[in-house]
């Protein structure tokens, strides 16, 4: 089973990614609010999680300098950055994400970017 | 300190207030559309209530591309067009015309883009993709009638001295509110706000297509009482090299 990161800082939009992998049969092993907790929570784990599914706007940390910070840690890290910014994709990208989804995205646009970047 | 920065620091902090609100509306209209998303995928939904939350989704469709229109506004008010990245205007085009359906979901909309396989670099970065969006979803709003047929053309003009490509994109049963004339959509401005309503596309497209250096107009075809037909005319400057 996928295993799943989720950082987003708005409580009601981390529920709604659960709801949705959940129902999808994805393993939703932590949540962080900011950049930062999430950093905490990724480097403390010991079973890296297969997919983070990572916000821009965050306080304390934002989700460009997180994603950088991640791989840092593990270069082979998917991260599928998920931002209402459009205009922070190509910087998104270059700290090492795979994937880009603008907010608001369909159900169906997160499947299957899940599926494609678990596949590569 | 003095008046001018008094001014430049109020609208720096308003246009810094309008990001944050328009983030906030996204992340809500997100979650609106997935809950029905959600509630689409159940098994047990019957047919009536499945048709009610495919019309409230594509109503948070709307909602989305109305708030990121005043981002893209308050984007675009202070740049130069030359600070916005090259588009292929033609992709664009069929792009915002894939998914246009997705804000009516009771019409049938028929498209075609003459020629539809050159490569056509305009100034405009996304920007360009929403402000053609925006004139797609406005022509079908004004489209009264169960099919709306839109016929687009591009072609190579000159605008003000600048080498430009022009979208002309007609519906010959598009009904305009009767203010609205050719290259004088400001004149919206002069209307009582309460007549103004479906033009916030319109005035969109135009405010867009001025920043990026290029235009929108609007032409009446002259058909039958009521229903002559409008052309919606976009001007965008080319770009020779990327």
């Amino acid at each position: 089973m996928t295993s799943v990161l989720i950082v987003d800082d708005e409580m009601f939009i981390v529920e709604l990614y659960r709801d949705i992998l959940q129902l999808r049969g994805y393993k939703v092993v932590g949540t962080a609010f900011d950049g930062e907790e999430a950093l905490r929570k990724y480097g403390s784990s010991s079973d890296k999680p297969d997919v983070v599914i990572m916000d821009h706007r965050m306080p304390i940390m934002n989700g460009v300098e997180a994603t950088k910070q991640i791989i840092r840690m593990n270069p082979l890290q998917k991260v599928i950055f998920v931002s209402a910014d459009v205009l922070v994709e190509k910087e998104a990208r270059e700290a090492g994400a795979v994937e880009f989804l603008p907010k608001p995205f369909r159900m169906d646009d997160l499947i299957e970017k899940m599926e494609k970047v678990h596949v590569s | 300190m003095p008046t001018e920065q008094i001014g430049s620091k109020r609208e720096e902090q308003f246009a810094f207030y309008m990001d944050l609100l328009g983030h906030d509306l996204l992340n809500n209209n997100q979650a609106v559309m997935s809950y029905l998303e959600l509630l689409l995928a159940s098994p047990s939904i019957d047919s009536a209530a499945r048709r009610y939350a495919e019309k409230a989704i594509s109503h948070v469709k709307t909602s989305t591309l109305l708030t990121e229109n005043t981002k893209r506004l308050m984007a675009t008010r202070n740049a130069e067009p030359e600070a916005f990245r090259p588009v292929d205007i033609c992709e664009a085009v069929q792009r915002a015309a894939s998914s246009v359906q997705r804000f009516f979901p009771g019409k049938n909309i028929k498209f075609s883009l003459t020629p539809d396989d050159i490569k056509a670099n305009v100034l405009g970065n996304s920007f360009a993709v929403d402000l053609i969006m925006n004139v797609l979803v406005s022509a079908i709003r004004l489209d009264r009638g169960e099919t709306s047929e839109l016929v687009a053309t591009l072609a190579e003009v000159t605008y003000k001295e600048k080498k430009c490509w022009r979208l002309r994109i007609e519906d010959t049963n598009s009904e305009l509110p009767p203010f609205l004339r050719r290259d004088e959509i400001e004149a919206v401005y002069d209307q009582d706000i309460s007549l103004a309503v479906k033009t916030t596309g319109l005035l969109f497209a135009k405010m867009i297509a001025v920043n990026l250096g290029g235009n929108f107009e609007i032409e009446r075809l002259g058909g039958r009482q009521g229903k002559e037909g409008a052309a919606f005319i976009v001007t965008l400057r080319k770009v020779e090299k990327v």
